[in-house]
């Protein structure tokens, strides 16, 4: 049988254990808005018997460890879905603003007003062949005639001018993805080597049969700030390290960063990501650094190359037209517009400063000739072996309803990849987060067995001292 | 199973947010009338708008050249018609002067004559409102037709400085048409020429000029065997131009019409596809916001309550 003295020190080891329960609900509540952290819990037992004559006796209670409610699996699959969201989100970002310089906005002013996109290239395009309409009435060399030759000179000088800023705003956003890539590839690496840094912490912490929950919590942060810039593939170890693989490149490996991502750039200036160490290129699938570049090389490539594509048939089309035709002063030989695409178009200077060198005549000498004019205007009509048999209005229709998919097709994979990762937090809220009226509970629960062991230790203090009493009479 | 402090409040950003969104979009449409306004939403749709704006463009334009040429084609038509009196003039004078003994008679006739010779190089020579010569063919900066005249004063010969070529424009995706005529064509193709045409044999101030010599000369038998027929083909030949010129107009009005219907539909196709459904969008977005409202008071009750404000 356990003496007085041995049912005393199972009470005081109990208000020891109450007391660590209500210290670890005091960490649990200090961090409940902390969405790293995992709740904890003391992991208690009751502790080892002792043998007597009546049997095995109690001798109170032990605590084992404090563990904490993490799930590796649903931690893998949140990291897994931030780096589609942050690769998603990236290329929405960028595509928008693609989408922004482009200027085709539907508006109507009014009710009345029929719905239309008036600022952007397609209305810059339709002005252009209705100047070269209205000046197929009238190629006379009149006020009226040179006026319309004025016009049309101005029409082409706004589409070149379209052409050149939409060409230098999407040049700039991709330059600016460039940027980014570096710039995430730099905090990348941070990323990698906070990894190493805690890996090496939690191994130290451990090894010693402690707990590091605290540094577990960190690195599952960080592991989910790296998961949004590049999509990783992770191991864990026996002893608590986590490996971290990039692109089938290992970069964290225990407690050493073992590699680093680099930027490099292949020749065209458009940067891409390899393993700087092992020097292999990395194709990353997830992360703001994927989706800098699918946004990059993707979407936004095919519509530089579209209204490249766009402007040079422009440019080729009218000229071969317009070259052989003649201007009021019989001269001829003369294209309309320079350049050679979309970035350089531009409208011949001569013709800029004289309206009247526009060759609108077939012949010399007849300024009522408007053979020349009457070709460029039913250009506009005309289907073009080089823009995939699509008249030039339909072609630069046929551009920017592909960014609108582009767009809306993330647009798309992004909502439900934030509803996945929505639904992935929740579970993992269901297990490893902190619910404020649990904790409650819990504390009422861990005072009132502290109330209780401190009771029992005044019981038995009263016994003692009645021991000790019926010695002394 | 438990729910945790944050994901209760995580999971109320997350719907007011989306409930906020579908408000903006919402608004958005209400207030534009419009449901398509970006590529973005609704990349079909924004395809056929700009397909259809361009055509609708065109279909303006060609409004415009219709109404151009039309104006041109007043200008000839007002030329022609006097141009056919004027030779129905000089034709009643030939006529007339058949059998006509009379010296100081003819010699009134040859008057007559030598004024409308005069009216038609002034008719040659009509501008239109541009200030573009309407008989010069392309060559139509300056007057086509100049004459020379003779030691009386009278006019000897009339030069045609224009040339044989018009101008077309579109009226219509590939159909041209032209308020012009060369004053002479003497090519054998191409337009006819109003004043001189080879295939048609008219020449009219050659004839006219020839009939005034004749009616000075007294050579009656010239005016009757020659003159007289020659300006039968003038006067058929400039009744050509007024038929053709009818049925230019004729085709203007036709195509102007069609146009004008094409313009309508595609402006009323671009309303269809971009209109927002009014009553639909505003039910929906009456239906938002009652549920933004009651996520929010909702939302800040269930937050406000904890295990903790029933102990304390």
């Amino acid at each position: 049988m356990i003496s007085l003295f041995g049912t005393l020190d199972m009470a005081a080891n109990s208000l020891s254990v109450q007391q660590e329960e209500m210290t670890i609900t005091g960490q649990n509540l200090a961090n409940v808005n902390n969405t790293a952290y995992a709740d904890e819990q003391l992991d208690v037992s009751e502790s080892a018997p002792v043998e007597t004559a009546a049997g095995d006796e109690g001798t109170g209670i032990q605590v084992n460890a404090i563990t904490e409610s993490r799930n590796p699996l649903l931690d893998s699959q949140i990291q897994a879905e931030t780096s589609t969201t942050g690769s998603l989100t990236a290329q929405q970002t960028n595509l928008q603003n693609a989408e922004a310089y482009l200027d085709e906005q539907i508006t109507s002013t009014s009710s009345s007003d029929v719905p239309d996109s008036p600022n952007g290239l397609a209305a810059g395009l339709s002005n252009l062949f209705n100047s070269f309409q209205s000046l197929s009435t009238n190629t006379g060399d009149n006020p009226n005639g040179l006026s319309l030759r004025q016009a049309a000179v101005q029409s082409a000088q706004d589409v070149a001018a379209q052409f050149n800023q939409v060409s230098t705003q999407l040049s700039t956003v991709q330059s600016n993805l460039n940027t980014d890539v570096k710039n995430d590839v730099a905090s990348s690496n941070q990323d990698l080597n906070t990894i190493a840094t805690l890996n090496e912490q939690i191994v130290a912490a451990e090894a010693g049969g402690g707990t590091a929950d605290q540094l577990v919590d960190q690195r599952e942060q960080t592991l989910e700030n790296l998961a949004g810039l590049a999509n990783f593939s992770t191991t864990a170890e026996a002893n608590g390290a986590i490996n971290v693989s990039i692109g089938g490149v290992t970069m964290v490996s225990g407690g050493v960063a073992a590699d680093q991502l680099e930027t490099y750039d292949p020749g065209n200036g458009q940067l891409q990501v390899q393993a700087q160490n092992a020097g292999t290129q990395i194709t990353l699938t997830g992360g703001s650094i994927a989706g800098e570049i699918t946004a990059r090389d993707g979407a936004l490539a095919s519509l530089q190359s579209g209204l490249n594509t766009l402007a040079s048939q422009l440019i080729t089309q009218v000229n071969s037209i317009y070259s052989p035709g003649y201007d009021l002063n019989g001269d001829t030989g003369q294209d309309l517009f320079t350049g050679t695409g979309a970035a350089n178009m531009g409208v011949n200077s001569n013709v800029v400063n004289d309206p009247s060198q526009f060759q609108a005549a077939g012949v010399p000498g007849a300024a009522g000739d408007n053979k020349v004019v009457l070709a460029l205007a039913a250009l506009g009509n005309q289907q073009l072996a080089g823009l995939n048999n699509q008249t030039i209005s339909s072609n630069y229709a046929q551009t920017v309803s592909d960014l609108g998919n582009a767009i809306s097709s993330v647009t798309d994979k992004l909502n439900t990849s934030q509803a996945v990762s929505q639904m992935l937090s929740n579970d993992r809220a269901a297990t490893s987060g902190v619910s404020l009226d649990g904790e409650m509970t819990n504390l009422i629960q861990y005072q009132k067995a502290y109330e209780a062991s401190a009771e029992m230790i005044t019981t038995l203090n009263e016994m003692l001292q009645t021991v000790v009493a019926m010695k002394t009479t | 199973m438990q729910v945790s402090t944050t994901s209760f409040s995580n999971n109320f950003l997350y719907q007011i947010g989306q409930l906020q969104s579908q408000q903006t979009t919402l608004q958005g449409e209400a207030s534009s009338g419009l449901s398509v306004t970006l590529p973005e939403d609704n990349p079909g749709v924004m395809n056929q708008v700009l397909n259809l704006q361009s055509e609708a463009s065109s279909g303006a334009q060609y409004q415009n050249n219709i109404a151009q040429i039309q104006t041109s084609a007043d200008s000839a038509s007002d030329a022609l018609n006097n141009l056919q009196s004027l030779v129905e003039q000089a034709g009643e004078i030939a006529t007339e002067s058949n059998g006509v003994d009379s010296s100081t008679q003819l010699s009134s006739y040859a008057s007559q004559v030598g004024e409308l010779i005069n009216q038609a190089l002034q008719i040659a020579n009509t501008q239109n409102s541009q200030g573009n010569y309407i008989f010069g063919g392309t060559a139509n900066g300056s007057a086509p037709f100049s004459a020379t005249t003779d030691a009386s004063g009278n006019v000897a010969a009339v030069t045609y400085s224009g040339n044989a070529s018009v101008a077309e424009s579109e009226i219509a995706p590939g159909l041209t048409v032209s308020a012009q005529s060369p004053g002479e064509n003497n090519t054998g193709s191409g337009p006819e020429g109003v004043f001189a045409d080879s295939r048609t044999g008219a020449d009219l101030f050659s004839h006219l000029i020839a009939l005034q010599q004749d009616l000075q000369s007294g050579n009656t038998t010239a005016i009757s065997s020659t003159d007289a027929p020659n300006l039968t083909k003038d006067e058929d030949n400039v009744v050509t131009q007024i038929s053709g010129n009818a049925v230019l107009q004729s085709t203007l009005t036709t195509a102007g019409n069609i146009t004008q219907q094409q313009v309508t539909s595609e402006n009323s196709q671009m309303s269809n596809d971009t209109s927002a459904n009014m009553a639909q969008t505003l039910t929906q977005l009456s239906q938002t916001q009652t549920a933004y409202q009651a996520a929010l008071e909702s939302g800040t009750m269930i937050m406000g309550l904890s295990l903790m404000e029933f102990l304390s």
